[in-house]
């Protein structure tokens, strides 16, 4: 336990003391963590630790039992649904990669660009107004000359950097990605380090992953998650120090 | 008035009877009432026990006189003549044309004499139920000439019970008397509050008006008494009928627990499965009216396990013919199993027509015990009892056998399941074949209180959903509630707001409590049940 | 203001399908009326009745496909929306007898008398007005499915469960109706109606404007399906209809996408009652059968669900096929169309028209330039 609670103002995102259980499972154990405007942070952590339950808990999919989860320092997210906080400007990436697969790449973009999100503005929306703001994400996600292909067609890595691609359009404050990399050949996967430490330029990113090199490249600030806790963190050579952490991950 | 003087008269004389009766039982054939009513005092004094057949002959307009000797008789008509017995000895007398006989009538106080006189002897019988079923004769005619009867009847009543009911049958009679003192007016009404039911209330509820302010008291008090413990019974009797409902409810979702709620495929042929089991039933029926009449008692029995054959083989066929292929198509498996449906049920229409089916009840299924002021059917005690033990029977091979483990193992993760070495496929058919064959057992049931028709599944279908959802989806304890109390209730809302109108508000509230809670009654957390 | 948005999305397919409509609302009356009897090309008005039928149908198995092939709402229940706007028709052309019904009665109809009742209910008040009726037409459907959605989507009710739920709904409304107390006309339902807007309803010139007026009724149904599916609304639906999680999580309030489309329909089967009544000559409460509303479905089904025009094709050519085999092997009947069911979930699953674009575009081999309404199973 901290003596002194830090103070969440000026944070992007600050949960604290946050708990969930399943049916009498901990999924997270007073889980704190503080994530700062234009940081971009890796979350690493064996299989269960909890890692995918937090990006549920902060995008609304599942309410915490406990604790306190605040966005740009004053939002409490706990009582809004996951629309509410889509729109607010906290993106997700899935761990299986999910596109729309009945739509073009195009149209992906499209209906992920920020924009109005009511019924009646995308009824009466005029098609071709953001056309340029398409383009210029098609360019950075490389599918440019793909536009027109159904979603579904695309191979494992591009749907990938699609999805990447859409959480561009959205143009959150904070982006949540998990396990992005899963999958990918060496080519693709150094390909999306350097898409998101571009995308951190602009934002704040969480990135949990599993693959080390993926997480060395990033050469960012690591949590260690653990039965739903924090139970390291610091640089990647730090938290490999950590006693607790090796156990954590060869000690069974 | 002068019954009472006979009667009373009656009860002093020694009992010198049988040698004079004969006589006495041919002047009942006398041509006026009033002489048929003298012949009943003089019958009735004698006090013999063996005049009874003959006074319940005539009281059902089965007493005769034959024209060519004027002798009576007890006939039982046959189409045009006669069978004929002796009132006394009960010998058979042959038979005779209607035309040489003529039936001894009787006016309504000829028929209240011959009660009181029935009363009066049946009160002696030497068996305490003869005796308790007198009393309560009595309580309900009310007839001032037995009093005296009534008080010797009690003087000598050893049984508590018969005693109980003598006093109230007395308390009754003194009641209709205006002359009855304040006192023993009261006290009358506490007996008879103490007794209860309709026919008290009826008794008392005159009395609530009375002149005398304490008399109308007390038995106001009797009636809000009386009333409240009737609602009760009233009540209680509802929640069997909901009970019953709700094992019948039970009988046809707990096959589709099975399919829907643990293997996740939406069968909207499940009731033909039920229909099925019925038509099994008729069929075992028809072969034993026609091959061994004497077995009729056994149908069920034996009809039991053939619908669950019958009904679970063609699940397994259905299974591997169509459901195989739309395995993680829900919507999908919901249209082609529809259409499933309709051919089942055109294809019984065109095979035993579209007309109900006769299908008879056994002889233990026939009946009702009455239980305080409750009534209940012996075929519905044993729907209750059958739903009850398939439930537990499907718990046990779920819980306990090699079979349900692999059911459940293959229901929470295939690709695990099949990679431990379970033939997946095999467990997916023997599964849907369980729940078909549970719904065709539920046919067997169904078949004794419902119409067996090509329809009979329709009925049964959105219902059975609704439970399964409502008691939350593969939770088979939460169908058993489900099904229970969705009973109970309709049952409880039928007196309120007609039968129709109580389904209507049932479906309703399933409706918004889906809403509420759309993983039902008893949800499931987790992931596993989220795809 | 309008015209902006909606002219540029009157594309080719809208197009040909309001030409074809038009043209038919005209050509069959001229047919009827005006060509003689003894023609070869004399439509009888028995004729005239029964297509314009079929086009109930299909504008009420457009309904379908709007929520179904788009949205991946399986609604059980279409059928009570039909019956609804249907019963309001019905109250309108009772009101319409007036005092020429069996008993006489100025303003109540014959089976009030009957009952016994001594003044209109409140609910049949205004009836006697086209107009009014009209908007209820409109309102009663979708005040209803309004209602229903709001709850289960809000509760987010998805897959069988609101499969079931509409089938629950469908199923109560039919018990209700069966009540004689609940002031519809009960088991008989609403007949013997006279005229409509002052003329007769037996009258060929009457059948030939019903027949028209559904075939306009069509036409605008599916321009207006149209124009929804492909605005960028439409595409929202088929990302719900294919990943509705990730649509919410890219701030899209799925249940208010749902409601609307789910009420638009709604008002759309319940546009198809009310001009089938009049056409058929009776309403009762066996509309609002469970299964009617699943054949409905399958109409879908058969033609291609998420294709619009499918849903037209399928809906006339299994009831052309039903009136064939009804009257000519009534015993068959079912056994086909539970066959067709099953046939198509397992055969054809995109339907007559994914066959007919699966072929072509297989023949001109060009693998991406199918249309973006390939449907997506949904597991729940
Ligand atoms: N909806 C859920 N229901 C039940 N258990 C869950 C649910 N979500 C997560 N869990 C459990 O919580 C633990 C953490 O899961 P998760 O967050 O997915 O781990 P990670 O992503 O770190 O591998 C796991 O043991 C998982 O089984
Ligand atoms: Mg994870």
């Amino acid at each position: 336990m901290m003596l002194t609670k830090p103070d969440p103002q000026h944070t992007q995102l600050y949960l604290d003391g946050v708990s969930v259980s399943f049916d009498g499972f901990r999924a997270l154990n007073n889980l704190s963590l503080i994530i700062m405007p234009g940081e971009m942070r890796a979350i690493i952590g064996p299989n269960g630790a909890g890692k995918t339950t937090m990006m549920d808990v902060i995008t609304g999919k599942t309410k915490p039992d406990r604790g306190t989860i605040l966005f740009d320092g004053d939002t409490n997210l706990t009582e809004m649904d996951e629309a509410g906080i889509a729109t607010l400007g906290i993106g997700r990436k899935f761990q299986k990669p999910t596109v729309f697969e009945s739509h073009t790449v195009w149209d992906n973009i499209d209906l992920a660009l920020a924009g109005r999100r009511g019924p009646f503005a995308t009824l009466f929306h005029r098609d071709g107004a953001d056309d340029d703001r398409i383009l210029a994400i098609l360019e950075t996600i490389r599918l440019s000359g793909r536009r027109d292909v159904l979603a579904g067609a695309l191979s494992h890595g591009q749907k990938q950097w699609l999805e990447i691609g859409m959480l561009l359009a959205q143009e959150p404050k904070l982006l949540l990605v998990d396990e992005p990399v899963a999958g990918m050949t060496d080519a693709e996967t150094a390909e999306t380090a350097r898409l998101l430490r571009e995308i951190a330029q602009t934002r704040s990113v969480v990135v949990v992953e599993h693959d080390m090199t993926f997480v060395r490249d990033l050469d960012v600030k690591v949590t260690v998650l653990h039965e739903g806790s924090v139970l390291s963190d610091g640089s990647l050579d730090h938290v490999s120090a950590d006693p607790r952490v090796i156990e954590v991950y060869l000690g069974r | 008035m002068r019954i009472l003087l006979l009667l009373l008269s009656l009860l002093v004389t020694p009992l010198v009877w049988a040698q004079a009766t004969g006589p006495l039982i041919d002047a009942l054939g006398a041509d006026d009432f009033a002489a048929r009513e003298q012949a009943l005092t003089a019958l009735t004094e004698t006090d013999d026990p063996a005049i009874v057949p003959a006074l319940k002959a005539l009281e059902n307009g089965q007493l005769y006189r034959r024209l060519s000797d004027d002798k009576v008789v007890i006939g039982q008509e046959q189409g045009e003549s006669i069978t004929l017995t002796d009132p006394l000895t009960g010998e058979a007398l042959g038979t005779q044309a209607a035309g040489d006989l003529e039936r001894i009538r009787v006016n309504n106080r000829l028929r209240r004499a011959i009660d009181a006189s029935l009363g009066a002897l049946t009160l002696r019988s030497p068996d305490a139920a003869v005796r308790q079923s007198a009393a309560d004769a009595v309580f309900v005619s009310r007839d001032a000439a037995t009093l005296p009867l009534l008080e010797t009847a009690l003087a000598a009543e050893t049984d508590a019970r018969v005693k109980r009911s003598l006093e109230q049958a007395r308390a009754a009679i003194l009641l209709a008397d205006a002359t009855l003192g304040t006192d023993d007016k009261l006290s009358a009404i506490a007996i008879i509050a103490d007794k209860g039911g309709q026919a008290a209330l009826a008794l008392l509820s005159p009395l609530t008006s009375s002149t005398e302010p304490a008399v109308a008291k007390a038995a106001t008090e009797a009636v809000r008494l009386i009333e409240n413990k009737l609602a009760w019974a009233a009540a209680a009797q509802n929640v069997i009928y909901g009970l019953s409902l709700g094992s019948v409810l039970l009988l046809a979702a707990i096959g589709l627990a099975v399919t829907f709620g643990v293997m996740g495929v939406i069968n909207m042929a499940h009731g033909e499965m039920v229909m099925l089991g019925a038509y099994t039933t008729f069929v075992v029926q028809e072969i034993i009216r026609a091959h061994a009449p004497g077995l009729f008692d056994w149908s069920l029995l034996i009809a039991l396990p053939l619908a669950f054959v019958v009904a679970g083989g063609i699940g397994i066929l259905i299974e591997r013919g169509v459901i195989r292929f739309l395995y993680g198509r829900p919507l999908e498996t919901l249209l082609a199993t529809w259409g499933l449906s309709l051919v089942l049920q055109q294809a019984v229409r065109s095979i035993f027509g579209p007309t109900n089916m006769e299908v008879g009840n056994p002889a233990w299924m026939a009946g009702a015990f009455q239980v305080g002021e409750v009534t209940i059917t012996y075929g519905r005690m044993w729907i209750f009892l059958f739903g009850l033990m398939v439930f537990a029977a499907l718990m046990l091979l779920l819980r306990r056998t090699p079979l349900g483990l692999q059911m459940r193992a293959v229901t929470q993760n295939r690709s695990m399941a099949r990679a431990m070495g379970i033939r997946t496929a095999r467990v997916d058919a023997l599964t849907f074949g369980l729940g078909s064959g549970i719904a065709g057992l539920a046919g067997v049931a169904l078949s004794q209180i419902d119409n067996v028709s090509p329809n009979l599944g329709q009925g049964y279908i959105i219902d059975s959903f609704m439970i399964v959802i409502f008691g939350g989806v593969g939770n088979l304890w939460g169908t058993l509630v489900g099904a229970l109390s969705l009973g109970i209730v309709n049952k409880l809302l039928e007196p309120l707001a007609g039968a129709v109108l109580g389904k209507i508000l049932v479906l309703v509230g399933i409706i918004l409590f889906i809403q509420a809670r759309p993983r039902g009654l008893f949800a499931l957390k987790g992931r596993a049940i989220e795809h | 203001m309008q015209g902006g948005i909606l002219l540029p999305r009157l594309d080719r397919a809208g197009l040909i399908f309001g030409a074809v409509a038009l043209g038919l609302a005209i050509l069959i009356p001229i047919l009827n009326l005006i060509v003689p009897t003894d023609s070869a090309f004399h439509v009888p008005p028995h004729v005239v009745a029964l297509m314009g039928k079929y086009l109930c149908y299909a504008l009420l198995a457009l309904s379908v496909d709007l929520v179904w092939g788009y949205c991946g709402i399986l609604s059980l229940g279409h059928g009570a929306f039909f019956a609804l706007g249907g019963y309001a028709m019905g109250m309108y052309l009772m009101r319409q007898i007036g005092p020429r019904g069996m008993y006489g009665h100025p303003t109540l109809p014959d089976f009030m008398v009957f009952l016994n009742w001594q003044e209109l209910p409140w609910y049949w008040l205004g009836f006697d007005q086209f107009w009014f009726a009209a908007i209820m037409v409109l309102l009663a459907p979708g005040l209803l499915a309004g209602l229903l959605g709001w709850l289960a989507f809000r509760s987010r009710v998805t897959g069988v469960y609101l499969s079931i739920i509409t089938q629950a709904m469908t199923f109560a409304l039919l018990l209700a109706f069966f009540r004689n107390d609940m002031g519809f006309g009960g088991n008989n339902g609403l007949t013997d109606f006279k005229d409509i807007l002052g003329a007769p309803l037996q009258a060929d010139g009457t059948r030939s404007a019903l027949f028209a007026a559904s075939a306009i009724a069509l036409a605008f149904g599916f321009i207006l399906c149209r124009w929804i599916v492909r605005s960028k609304l439409g595409r929202v639906l088929v990302a719900i209809r294919d990943a509705e999680s990730r649509t919410r999580f890219l701030g899209y309030r799925v249940e208010q996408y749902k409601l609307l489309v789910f009420v638009t329909s709604a008002c759309m089967a319940g546009v198809a009652g009310a001009l089938y009544v009049p056409q058929v000559g009776i309403i009762n409460p066996g509309e609002f059968s469970p299964a009617n509303s699943i054949e409905a479905v399958i109409w879908v089904a058969v033609g291609g669900r998420g294709t619009l025009i499918g849903s037209v094709i399928g809906a006339v050519l299994v009831n052309f096929g039903k009136t064939l085999l009804t009257n000519a092997l009534p015993e068959i009947w079912l056994f086909a169309l539970g066959g067709l069911f099953i046939a198509v979930t397992l055969f054809l699953p995109r339907g007559i028209v994914g066959l007919w674009t699966g072929y072509w575009a297989k023949r001109r081999e060009k693998q991406a330039a199918s249309i973006a309404t390939q449907p997506v199973t949904e597991g729940s």
